[in-house]
């Protein structure tokens, strides 16, 4: 059974080591407003901070003389070496990056950059993405069988759509962050882009 | 010439309240689309718009803390807010000081050790008053924070309390902008409701240890429960309240 | 900022398909609402909404000293303030050169077409009412600067007379409506690679080469004109403008 918890709200009489939890001696408490369901705590909503080995999708925002500054979609920036690209990036280049390594101030050094090229972007909060992947890509692929669209989603939540039906893969997308937080979403999710195709 | 309003009727607070009633309380969230985060609260005839903007990068760059996120709080007035003329457009000595208090509030819950390095705002624009209107804003403040998905520890809550009669002794809750200027004492207070520690206490008045105590009591008992309800409602709202029975996606 | 150009550059591609981004019509405004009842402190109030955009306006009317060249005649005074709520690039501090120009070009409009007859705020030597109109803007999606003159508008028509005593204002008491002689509203115009659309959202204005604001009355006349950015508009162009301005302006003074 699926509950919105809030903050401070307790979800376990002990305290416990949780994601997304704080606790005391009285128990463990909820920090944002989050679907409480199989003892797991998940926010709505909430920037991306970058994780070591995770892939996203970034814009190069500056240069410096030893490589490149790239937005990620968060308020940390992530640095991209020039000895890690082979060609010469610009400014507003899309690049699917991976994160080497995070410091603890949560800055990173971006590795295996790819620049993209004839697609659009689409910006969702990073909290989204797991239900847009799907349990073992089960979600994103009914979305690229439906559209025909190559559809890139970084753990940012930065998402790169190219060919086929990319206005459908984008609503399709849109409709699962609205509707994160229910169940049934993979049956109405297929029934959507079945009427729509 | 208008006369004196007067607070106590027969023997009932003039506007018609018990003691411990608060006014109507109505709550969105959401209803900016540019903010991260954001909430309007209509407390009685108060109305304040709340907005969150963070975590994001620093400005100006040398308030930086390399630990955690710094967390300003801006409490403004607009100059059509009250009743009486036509006040100044931006911050007075008053707003500065609220701002401050405000801030502490926040700083208190938030968890800013999880975003080093970045600044969280919190933007509280007051578009109408009638007393009470700091406990309104910090509120509504409270609720963007949420709304922003920003990670806090309790949804502090809380309301004015003071005394309106002559002899200094009667204590009601919530107090408007006549009880608060014609009365004899107000005492902003707000709670976390999870632990019961004091975040935010300012007084006017001469009042007695037993008083404030009793304030207080009421305060934690009468205040912050109806404030919780209304603020759940709010946040839980845009979800549905529950979200349906059915196969776990992830 | 960078993220402005990949924004522009979606924006022109859009457009170079004759098409906008949200499906609207290059001469539609967006959803309007317009809630007179939002600030009862206040003498008059207006909460408008254009899309997403959301400015708020009030009206304060207070006694003031005239102007010494002008010492039978009210005062007006328009102001705005641009909300950090707004938007994220706006920060608290001295009011930014388009605050300011919002502020103006919203009250040239009111002044120019004489919609609140000065004289009848004169109360006696050395006293007239001052009517305060301060703007604020709550959140930027594009286009302030009509969503701004609507609210003003919206709030000046329904704004009360305080009641004055023994030469002091009685606060909360009021005598009657503030008399207002004709209504006045903006249109706004950017221009994209050549093509003009109305009512920008953020996005668009970022994507803008120049833009035209046109104030429009009763009667079919223009009360304030702005041409703003570093583009140019020829006669063609300017013709057009004038021509959709009187037809826009009459569907939107329906709303105050």
């Amino acid at each position: 059974m699926r509950r919105i918890v809030l903050p401070g709200e307790k979800v376990f009489d002990s305290p416990r080591e949780v994601e997304s939890c704080v606790k005391d001696a009285n128990g463990t408490y909820a920090t944002e407003v989050s679907v409480f369901y199989d003892d797991k705590v998940v926010p709505l909503k909430g920037v991306y901070v970058p994780h070591q080995g995770e892939g996203i999708i970034g814009i190069v925002s500056n240069l410096n003389f030893s490589g490149y500054v790239v937005d990620l979609n968060s308020p940390y920036p992530g640095r991209l070496s020039d000895q890690e690209t082979m060609e010469d990036l610009q400014l507003g280049d899309v690049i699917s990056v991976k994160v080497q390594v995070v410091t603890e101030v949560n800055e990173c050094a971006l590795i295996e950059p790819q620049r993209l090229s004839g697609g659009d972007i689409l910006e969702v909060p990073a909290v989204k993405v797991p239900r847009i992947i799907g349990r073992n890509g089960s979600m994103l692929n009914t979305i690229k069988e439906f559209t025909g669209t190559d559809v890139l989603v970084g753990k940012n939540g930065r998402i790169y759509l190219r060919n086929g039906n990319v206005g459908l893969a984008a609503e399709a997308i849109m409709k699962i962050c609205r509707e994160s937080h229910t169940s049934g979403l993979t049956e109405r999710v297929t029934a959507f882009l079945t009427q729509n195709r | 010439m208008t006369e004196k309003r007067e607070l106590i009727r027969n023997g009932k607070r003039a506007n018609g309240r018990e003691d411990d009633e608060l006014r109507p309380i109505k709550i969105t969230v959401g209803v900016l689309d540019k903010a991260q985060g954001s909430c309007l609260l209509e407390w009685g005839k108060n109305m304040v718009l709340a907005g969150v903007y963070g975590p994001r990068e620093v400005f100006p760059k040398r308030d930086v803390d390399a630990r955690k996120a710094i967390l300003v709080a801006r409490y403004v007035m607009a100059p059509f807010s009250g009743v009486e003329g036509h006040g100044r457009a931006g911050p007075n000595r008053r707003s500065r000081e609220i701002s401050k208090v405000a801030g502490h509030v926040f700083e208190n819950v938030v968890l800013t050790e999880k975003f080093p390095k970045t600044m969280i705002e919190v933007q509280m624009e007051v578009l109408q008053s009638d007393g009470g209107t700091r406990i309104a804003a910090i509120t509504a403040g409270v609720l963007a924070l949420a709304d922003a998905g920003i990670p806090m520890k309790d949804l502090p809550c809380g309301s004015g309390v003071g005394t309106i009669d002559e002899d200094n002794k009667r204590m009601v809750l919530d107090l408007d902008k006549y009880e608060d200027n014609l009365g004899k004492s107000d005492i902003p207070t707000i709670l976390s409701p999870r632990t019961g520690e004091i975040l935010l206490y300012q007084m006017d008045g001469y009042l007695t240890k037993e008083q404030l105590l009793e304030g207080l009591d009421k305060v934690q008992s009468k205040a912050v429960p109806r404030l919780r309800e209304e603020m759940a409602r709010a946040l839980k709202e845009k979800y549905g309240g529950m979200a349906e029975n059915g196969g776990v996606e992830q | 900022m960078i993220l402005d150009e990949v924004k522009e550059k979606f924006i022109k591609g859009v457009m170079r398909e004759g098409k906008r981004t949200d499906g609207r019509a290059f001469d539609e405004y967006r959803k309007i609402s317009v809630d007179t009842e939002a600030f009862p402190n206040a003498e008059g109030g207006a909460w408008v909404k254009i899309g997403e955009t959301q400015v708020a306006a009030g009206v304060k009317i207070d006694l003031s000293t005239p102007f010494p060249d002008q010492p039978d005649e009210g005062m007006l005074s328009v102001n705005a303030e641009f909300s950090p709520l707004a938007h994220p690039d706006f920060y608290p501090g001295p009011p930014k050169p388009e605050s300011i120009e919002l502020a103006r070009v919203v009250d040239r409009g009111i002044r120019s077409a004489e919609s609140i007859d000065l004289k009848k705020l004169f109360v006696k030597e050395n006293k007239v009412l001052g009517v305060f109109i301060d703007l604020y803007v709550l959140n930027h999606s594009g286009n302030l600067i009509d969503a701004a003159a609507l609210a003003a508008m919206a709030a000046l028509n329904k704004a009360r007379l305080p009641k004055i005593e023994d030469d002091k204002i009685v606060y909360g008491e009021y005598t009657g409506q503030l008399p207002i002689a004709r209504s006045v509203v903006t249109t706004t115009f950017e221009k994209i690679e050549g093509q003009i659309i109305l009512d920008a959202n953020d996005h668009e204005e970022v994507a803008s080469e120049a833009r035209f604001t046109l104030g429009t009355g009763d009667g079919d006349k223009f009360a304030s004109a702005q041409k703003s950015g570093n583009g140019g508009f020829t006669r063609g162009e300017f013709e057009y403008l004038l021509d959709t301005a009187l037809e826009k302006g009459r569907e939107l003074r329906k709303l105050v």
